[in-house]
């Protein structure tokens, strides 16, 4: 066989591919959420001073395992189209420059519903997000709306701040100033400094 | 030198191999991966965490099997600098990237050891290249 004729191939082979892939993803937005699992996605109470269900996500900073972190975790669950949520990602952020080497920030995604309020939620509304509004700490897209059927409280966004225990130390729902959250993160760090 | 370049290509080679194969089948925690590093916009994440593990295997394969290898090793070598400049580029500017080298098992962050490992690598491909094709390759059997 030629080297000519090899080489054509295989030129063939990765532009089918490229091509394919893009071709792809416009007509599949990313993975959507999983449907079948709305009905899961009930929230249920969390008790402060309580145990942390257990979770994982794949997030912008790699596999994120609650049972895994070593320092508090400071658990967002948002919705993509939710105006409170994306304002609260400047609050998130503050919060992140201050604590990001001491606590572990996470934000997953919790609903079924997209960035246009009408389309299914997919990975690609995710990443949407974090261009728009530039959260500076990782995120996560939930296809099965794992994390919001465990945490979520109410509304949007959740906010769970999770002592090194793995204890539930605070639980909110709706926009919260950053002053009411700093003064959560500082009392956690201190009990984990203290502790450790 | 020949059974030295061989041995490089072996060693890239099932390198990539292991590395492609570990994202296939995992493009949404590769997507999540790439826009951690916030260079590319949303839309071409997705198409590249498709098409990357399946780029890296070819490539892999070329490079084992002696085939193209000075092109294949040029083009691991701009590839291997791109992964060092982008996880460098990550650190300096203090995101909380992962390297998602190995997928989604591969738990390693984006640091200063990934990029001096993909450095070292880049410079083992343009080594491979610059000597290609070395012992035992397919480009010494093919018809011009």
């Amino acid at each position: 066989m030629s080297r000519r004729l090899v080489a054509v191939l295989s030129l063939a082979l990765i532009a089918a591919a490229a091509l394919a892939a893009v071709l792809w993803t416009r007509s599949h937005p990313y993975a959507p959420v999983n449907t079948a699992s709305r009905a899961s996605a009930t929230p249920a109470p969390l008790v402060v001073g309580g145990r942390a269900p257990d979770f994982s996500v794949a997030s912008t900073a790699g596999l994120f395992e609650l049972n895994d972190q070593t320092k508090p975790v400071f658990l967002e669950v948002f919705a993509t189209w939710c105006p409170h949520c994306q304002r609260e990602t400047a609050v998130l952020n503050a919060l992140y420059r201050q604590f990001g080497s001491r606590v572990a920030f996470i934000a997953v995604s919790g609903s079924d519903v997209g960035m246009d309020h009408a389309s299914p939620e997919s990975q690609l509304d995710v990443l949407n997000f974090q261009t728009k509004f530039g959260p500076l700490y990782p995120i996560a897209y939930d296809g099965q709306l794992k994390v919001a059927s465990l945490y979520l409280q109410g509304g949007y966004p959740t906010i769970v701040i999770i002592d090194k225990g793995k204890r539930v130390r605070y639980a909110s729902s709706g926009e919260v100033g950053v002053a009411e959250l700093r003064a959560q993160l500082e009392k956690v760090t201190n009990a984990a400094t203290a502790g450790s | 030198m020949r059974f030295a370049v061989f041995a490089g290509r072996l060693a890239l080679g099932m390198l990539l191999i292991v590395a492609g194969g570990a994202k296939v089948g995992h493009a949404p925690d590769l997507a999540a991966a790439v826009a951690g590093f916030r260079l590319l916009p949303a839309w071409a994440v997705a198409p590249l965490a498709l098409v990357l593990p399946f780029f890296e295997i070819l490539l892999g394969g070329y490079l084992v099997a002696g085939l193209f290898t000075r092109v294949a090793a040029w083009v691991a070598s701009i590839q291997l600098l791109g992964y060092a400049a982008v996880i460098a580029w990550a650190v300096l500017h203090g995101i909380p990237a992962s390297c998602g080298c190995f997928g989604p098992s591969d738990r390693a962050s984006a640091d200063w050891p990934h990029v001096a490992f993909d450095a070292m690598l880049a410079v083992l491909a343009a080594a491979i290249a610059w000597r290609a094709p070395g012992a035992l390759a397919v480009d010494e059997r093919l018809a011009p």
